[in-house]
């Protein structure tokens, strides 16, 4: 593994992007940096900006304006730059599949690389699927 | 300040030739159906002379015609007076409440886009809220509305 890869590993810095939820996977979200859960000793933070994070979190079914700027900030991200897609909304739009606001799932508007689904995902879920990436990364 | 009976009793005098009927629903609740054209008369009489807030309005396409439901509440007598207009659905169209009360701004502008209702005089007339790419003249909250983006995924993917 590379010498960055490693750094990077030890504390993925996460950007928090809602895409037209309902604001209760975001609530699971801020749930996760509380001191219960505390994700932060995994060395994950939360960073104000994607141009300083590593990881992208992703809520919500991507209506029509929301992909543009979902891609956007895709691109303005620092590779590599891992995607987890948070809640069922964010996975196959859930209950809003065939809403006309919401055209494609959020898989095809981005590559994704970790899905946590729930409608919301419990924090243990989230941190679950934390883990879960790191692993994989590092396996890789 | 009026009492509820009064403030009814008022409406039915006043607007004797406008109101099509009043719907005395609950002590907290009243459905007043109005003639389209006189909605800025009774809406600028409820809102300016008995002080009413305006809520907000709601679009609903009843398929044999397009309904607008504007929300008014009176705090001092706890009674929402709901007034309500029954369009064409083909042409629906209706003068603007806009230059009244600025509340009626963004709804109108909503209403406009969402279900197709034109406001006459409405001084700002701007998409609101659909993308830049949605085609004109199609409305998503129409009952007939139909799928027009052939690039739309509608399956689970499993």
């Amino acid at each position: 593994m590379s010498i960055t890869l490693n750094a990077l590993l030890k504390s993925p810095w996460v950007f928090h992007l809602s895409t037209g939820s309902c604001n209760n996977c975001d609530i699971e979200v801020l749930d996760c940096l509380t001191p219960r859960f505390d994700i932060e000793r995994f060395g994950m933070l939360l960073a104000g900006s994607i141009k300083h994070a590593d990881v992208l979190l992703v809520t919500g079914s991507c209506n029509r304006k929301s992909a543009r700027r979902l891609k956007e900030l895709y691109d303005q991200a620092p590779k590599p730059c891992v995607v987890v897609a948070i809640g069922e909304c964010s996975l196959s739009r859930g209950l809003f599949i065939h809403s006309y606001n919401c055209p494609v799932p959020l898989d095809h508007i981005i590559p994704v690389n970790v899905y946590i689904p729930g409608c919301p995902p419990k924090p243990e879920a989230i941190i679950a699927g934390a883990v879960k990436l790191i692993q994989k990364v590092k396996g890789s | 300040m009026m009492t509820r009976e009064e403030v009814l009793k008022d409406l039915k005098v006043r607007f004797k030739e406008d109101i099509v009927d009043l719907f005395d629903k609950s002590p907290k609740r009243v459905y007043v159906e109005i003639r389209p054209e006189a909605i800025v008369k009774v809406g600028t009489y409820i809102f300016k002379d008995l002080q009413a807030r305006f809520n907000v309005a709601s679009g609903v396409d009843a398929r044999t015609h397009m309904e607008i439901l504007y929300h008014f509440s009176l705090e001092y007598i706890n009674l929402l007076i709901s007034v309500r207009v029954k369009l064409d659905r083909k042409a629906p169209a209706i003068d603007s409440l806009a230059t009244v009360f600025k509340g009626a701004n963004w709804i109108e502008r909503e209403m406009n886009e969402l279900l197709g209702i034109k406001f006459r005089g409405h001084p700002d007339m701007r998409r609101l809220l659909l993308a830049d790419e949605w085609p004109e003249g199609v409305y998503p909250l129409r009952a007939d509305y139909r799928e027009w983006d052939v690039n739309a995924v509608r399956d689970r993917g499993v």
